[in-house]
């Protein structure tokens, strides 16, 4: 279980970066934290010509809330992440992620770019209907979290672009649910629940080959306060809303039901954790 | 690539393919042989080394982007004179270690932990140390032995370095 | 400190263990950490596909990647005379080869076809990509319960490597006469060993005095030896092997694999080069070998009263794709017919069991060997009596529990036991259960709310330490039984022990220092202990079947006392004093009646060596002892668990809440070391029960090939275990019992005991996982 040999840039800057991966003709590869890109590279499961690290680029470890949202630097730890009250939902779901040793490393941008359906990040980047910026050979773009996850493991970002920075959208209440084989593991169904002034997305991770946006129509609709009765009915909608496949930990049976237990589970929380004003 | 790593205090100059991780540079390159392999994936937890005060995984970790860097392995944490550290001591105390392969990255994620919740109950020793898997053990010694080394700790606060 | 507590005994008292200060510092002695002069570094190619003809393999473009120095396939002239061909008796076992690399066919995926070696692993892997092999396939057999279409071998056309039926008493008349019959049909999940450090070997060869060195994390080195002996045609005293500290074992490295052999004759076509193979995680879950992929058909008879009259079994273990060298295909088959019965008296028993070749990862040794799969069917079958008798099923367990009035019983098997510690352990562990506690919040729980709590129960006997007799089973071409050790008091009066353990965590060192300290009458830190290599110890089979303490601990007892009665007849004479008089504590040497020593064991030692001209007439110079022992038998010990876990049926999520475990380990040498045994094998055994599970998908492709899929427990899921002891000394010189199996062997049954007990389903396939919960209680 060794890497294959590629050749190595340490960029400087974002510019730097993205001529780096320019030059790479689409073989190049963007490492920050490497949680997620050094074990693919060991199994070699994949073989980047260049491996440009970003780990270093000055700039981009920034969390700064500017008008109800908030932009954080491609380079935010899970650490920071998790440690930051600016915004509670991404602090409770970067919680979940692995282990301290995992979430000293491990980024934000990393996370969103691996794109695991699974994975805790991007559910709630869905949730909070954020975007991610991404800077490429022909300069500089907004992915919205509806465009960003493609399938399992692939996002719409190009070979030769890097996410710069992220737009989380702080919720007004919010919950967060998890269930898991082992402390630390990759969910088996997550829900990552967000209300946006009477709009209310529920995230399901871990059912499809993306985060998973409940379709929940009129329900989705809420005024304030969220009844018990239309905590049940939600996370039923939600059940109903997802097609999960059978796998190895468990069947699409047993998934289906996960994500009514989560969605509850996470709605309750998002009763309790309304955003004081401002 | 040339890189320089100063690994428990000492400066080292290697030079490493891009590929090398930094778990292969410490054993292969510097022959710190103390830090363990156990998974190469960043799953077992066995590699953990503190990289610039906080803990990660070497196996994850290429040495390129340890350039520079500070690195703290298990053969840091004794003194000079062979003294143990108050982690190594407990741990032999509360027989939290068997065969010896997850030691290295127990006593590193304890060190972590203790300096940063000098106070942590045992569900705390739990969640933090269940980022390394001990086949040996059941946990039940390395919990006892972290548990033992910070009422040591707060016993005795100018002993923790 | 008063001189009676710098002489009190080390056995019985946690002493520092010797191997702590370097494994603690990370300086310890790993096959993995061995540099050598010259070293190149070896990765194998294996075999993507299950089963298949090799129609060709290709090696030109590995020689040309950077740094390679050497390709070898099973057509290598150094590779293809040989083959691994475990040999027993047994009627009707069919023997079978295994290449050290694949020849001609490849039988699962993850067989090792080819072998580069280059000056780094790196480079290595570089060099096994390149290696182009290409396959024929044949359509594989996963299932050991299934019709082959294309047999594994061809010697065995319906797969079946051996098969053999253990019959006392009349067990259909026994069931006819029963009040009730109960059948089960088990399944139980294959898993293993996965020690920290994975296998490893460095394999050094010298051509000039064909003396080949091989350092391997192995658990049975001098095994090792004798067979590489054979296979690699060299003198045995020709062949060191070296097992240096060992990251875990859990029998999973008591095998002699084809990597091994591999590289030992590579290194031979090599000579002067080193050669060194880690075996990373992938490849242990791929190749090393796999454990309890078991099939349980049973009928169990019981009478009225709860009487067990019967059991009828049919019993599949899927072998895999070749026969474990050097154990055989009977290791797992074997032990479950032998030990199925477990702690209950029963005279009417039928069991067939087989061991079934398929395409996959091949079955070997491990922690327990078939009794986690057989306890589990025998307490399911004891939970089912129950249910169905409307008894309780504790008081079902012990009104058939072995009873010390019944010893020596002879189990069904024929197997005799010495123990009768059961309703002790299970009377104990009740108590320090609190079940009427527990059993009140279950009901407080079932009438208030809350999730459900069950109470499962697991009793079981351990064979431990076989000696001759024990080990007659298999009919291997050797049988095991004894160990060796030498005492030798060095000049200055320091002790080194050389002793035939090897130690892959289980404290050995420490416990062998114990052992002979108190044997000899010296201090515990005057005596070091050398092991794990055979240039130095005379003689040991290794770890298995928790016999070390048992028969290495017997041996290095003896080889003690020996010495001990040497030295005292040189005192004796030395100080003309009458022999019988005189007594050795703490490194003096005593006369009854009187407080100060009247010599030092130091200065015995020194006439004994230095000073001849002292020497009285008649004494050979030197003190040193070597002595074998045989506990001919072996010593059962005898243990029982039981836990209170939730369930929560909306989700499947499993907690458990109280965990408690009394093993009668016999007299006990090291508490700590005992208890430690004794936790980290439960852990194991909830790992097997609750999340280790490998999978093959229908063309046998490993679907469980990394740690993200491989599940083992951590701290967040292994209880506070609460561990309580009885002590019935065991015939054997320091009275012990073994202690490394045990704690695996209950866990399946307690798991799959309180589920049913909570909800009301039965389990019939392991593992019980939240998945496996919730469909059972949504069906």
């Amino acid at each position: 279980m060794k890497c294959p040999p590629f050749s190595y840039h340490r960029a400087t800057s974002v510019d730097d970066a993205v001529a780096a991966l320019a030059a790479a003709g689409g073989e190049g590869k963007i490492l920050a934290g490497g949680q997620s890109l050094v074990p693919v590279l060991a199994l070699r499961l994949a073989r980047p010509d260049v491996i440009v690290d970003v780990d270093r680029v000055p700039g981009l470890d920034g969390l700064e809330l500017r008008d109800g949202v908030l932009h954080a630097g491609a380079l935010v730890r899970h650490l920071a992440l998790a440690g930051q009250a600016l915004h509670p939902l991404a602090a409770e779901a970067a919680r979940w992620i692995g282990h301290t040793a995992i979430r000293s490393r491990g980024t934000l941008a990393g996370s969103l770019a691996h794109a695991d359906p699974a994975a805790e990040l991007p559910a709630v980047l869905r949730a909070c209907d954020g975007a991610v910026h991404v800077a490429g050979p022909s300069g500089t773009r907004r992915i919205g979290a509806d465009d960003l996850f493609v399938g399992a493991l692939q996002s719409a970002l190009e070979d030769t672009e890097m996410i710069t920075g992220v737009e989380l959208p702080v919720p007004d209440a919010w919950g967060f649910a998890e269930f898991a084989r082992r402390h630390g593991d990759f969910a088996v169904v997550s829900v990552a629940a967000a209300r946006f002034g009477d709009r209310l997305r529920v995230v399901v991770g871990g059912v499809a080959g993306v985060p998973h946006l409940v379709d929940a129509g009129d329900l989705a609709t809420v005024d304030g306060e969220i009844s018990e009765d239309r905590v049940a009915i939600l996370a039923a909608a939600a059940a109903d809303d997802v097609d999960p496949a059978d796998d190895l930990h468990g069947s699409a049976r047993y998934r289906r039901a996960l994500t009514e237990q989560m969605t509850a589970r996470a709605l309750e929380q998002l009763t309790t954790t309304v955003r004081e004003p401002a | 690539m040339k890189i320089t790593l100063t690994v428990n205090g000492e400066r080292h100059r290697v030079d490493v393919e891009p590929r090398r991780t930094l778990s292969d540079a410490l054993r292969e390159d510097l022959g710190l042989t103390g830090t363990h392999v156990g998974c190469e994936h960043g799953v077992c937890g066995a590699c953990t080394v503190i990289v610039d005060g906080l803990p990660a995984r070497a196996c994850l970790m290429l040495a390129v982007q340890a350039d520079g860097g500070s690195v703290d392995t298990v053969e840091g944490l004794a003194d000079d004179d062979g003294t143990l550290h108050p982690l190594q001591e407990a741990f032999s105390r509360c027989h939290g270690l068997q065969c010896g392969a997850c030691t290295p990255g127990m006593l590193m994620t304890a060190a972590h932990l203790l300096d940063t919740e000098p106070d942590p109950d045992r569900a705390t020793i739990r969640a933090e140390m269940s980022g390394n898997i001990c086949r040996c053990t059941g946990y039940l010694g390395i919990v006892d032995a972290v548990a033992d080394a910070a009422a040591h700790r707060r016993a005795r606060p100018e002993e923790a370095s | 400190m008063t001189p009676t507590d710098e002489h009190a005994p080390a056995s019985g008292t946690p002493v520092r263990r010797k191997e702590d200060a370097r494994l603690l510092t990370g300086r310890g002695r790993f096959v993995s950490d061995l540099a050598l002069p010259r070293m190149r570094h070896v990765a194998f190619v294996r075999s993507p596909v299950a089963h298949g003809r090799i129609t060709g393999v290709d090696t030109a473009g590995a020689l040309e990647v950077e740094g390679v120095s050497a390709v070898f396939t099973g057509e290598h002239p150094a590779i293809a005379p040989v083959a691994l061909r475990a040999q027993s008796g047994l009627p009707g076992y069919v023997e079978t080869d295994q290449p050290p690399l694949a020849r001609g066919k490849v039988r699962f995926a993850g067989e090792a076809v080819a072998a580069v070696v280059a000056d780094d692993r790196y480079l290595a892997e570089d060099g096994a990509e390149a290696v182009v092999v290409d396959y024929e396939p044949l359509t594989p057999t996963v299932c050991a319960w299934a019709e082959p279409e294309h047999p594994v071998h061809e010697e065995a056309p319906d797969n079946v490597l051996l098969s053999r039926t253990f019959r006392a008493g009349d067990v259909d008349a026994a069931l006819d006469g029963a009040a009730v019959v109960v059948d089960r049909e088990l399944t139980t999940n294959r898993h293993g060993g996965n020690p920290i450090e994975c296998r490893a070997g460095v394999a050094r060869y010298e051509a000039a005095d064909r003396k080949l060195t091989f350092w391997s994390g192995t658990q049975v080195p001098w095994i090792v030896r004798t067979q590489l002996a054979e296979l690699l045609d060299l003198p045995e005293g020709n062949i060191r092997v070296i097992a240096p500290d060992v990251g875990g074992g859990f029998g999973v490295k008591a095998v002699l694999y084809p990597e091994d052999v591999a590289l030992c004759l590579m290194a031979m076509a090599m000579p002067g080069t080193p050669l060194k193979w880690v075996e990373d995680r992938v490849e242990h879950l791929l190749a090393a070998t796999h454990a309890r992929d078991h099939r349980y058909v049973l009928r169990a008879g019981f009478a009225a009263d709860g009487e067990l009259l019967a059991v009828k079994a049919d019993v599949w273990c899927n072998t895999g794709a070749y026969s474990v060298y050097p154990w055989t295909a009977g290791i797992e088959p074997l032990m479950a017919g032998g030990l199925l019965t477990g702690p209950y008296k029963l005279t009417d028993y039928e069991c067939t069991v087989r061991g079934v070749a398929t395409n996959t990862s091949p079955s070997g040794p491990y922690r327990g060997v078939a009794r986690p799969s057989t306890v589990f069917a025998m307490e399911a079958l004891m939970d089912s009596g129950a249910r169905a008798l409307g008894l309780d099923p504790i008081a079902l367990r012990r009104r058939n529990l072995i009873l010390p009035a019944d010893i020596p019983y002879k189990m069904p098997s024929r197997l005799v036991d010495d123990s009768g510690a059961y309703e002790a352990c299970l009377d104990k562990a009740v108590a320090t259960f609190d079940l009427d506690r527990w059993r009140a919040e279950q009901s407080r729980r079932r009438t208030e709310g809350g999730r459900p709590i069950g109470i499962g129960v697991g009793v079981y006997n351990e064979l431990t330490g076989l000696g001759r007799a024990a080990s007659a089973g298999p009919r291997m071409a050797f049988r095991t039984g004894h160990d060796a050790c030498t005492v030798r008091i060095n000049p200055d009066g320091a002790v080194t022990v050389f002793s035939g353990v090897t130690s892959q965590g289980q404290g050995l060192e420490t416990t062998m220092a114990q052992v002979v300290a108190d044997a000899l009458g010296v201090d515990y830190g005057d005596v070091e202990v050398r092991y794990g290599d055979t240039d130095e110890s005379l003689w040991g089979f290794g770890a298995f079947s928790s016999r070390q303490a048992v028969i290495s601990g017997g041996a290095a007892h003896l080889a003690g006392e020996h010495v001990r009665g040497r030295a005292l007849a040189l005192a004796a004479a030395l100080k003309e004093a009458p022999v019988e008089d005189l007594d050795l504590r703490g490194g003096e040497v005593y006369m009854a009646g009187q407080e100060k020593p009247i010599i030092s064991l130091a200065e015995v030692a020194r006439v004994a060596y230095l000073q001849s001209d002292r020497l009285p007439e008649g004494f050979e110079p030197g003190l040193e002892g070597t002595k074998f022992y045989d506990p001919i038998r072996g010593a059962f010990a005898a243990g029982a668990q039981i836990a209170a876990l939730e369930f929560d049926p909306a989700t499947g999520e499993i907690g458990i809440l109280d965990w408690v475990c009394v093993e009668d380990a016999g007299r006990i040498v090291h508490p700590v070391i005992v208890d430690g045994q004794i936790a980290g094998s439960i852990a194991q055994g909830i790992g097997g029960a609750m999340y280790e599970h490998l999978v093959y998908d229908e063309d046998g492709n490993l679907s469980t090939g990394t740690l993200l899929d491989y599940l083992m427990p951590t701290a967040g899921e292994i209880p506070e275990l609460r561990i309580g002891h009885v002590s019935t000394p065991g015939k054997n010189p320091t009275g012990v019992r073994g202690v490394g199996e045990g704690g695996t062997l209950a866990p399946n049954a307690v798991v799959a005991g309180a589920l049913a007990d909570a909800l009301g389903v039965e389990v019939d396939d392991l593992p019980v996982t939240p998945a496996r919960v919730w469909e059972l209680v949504n069906p």
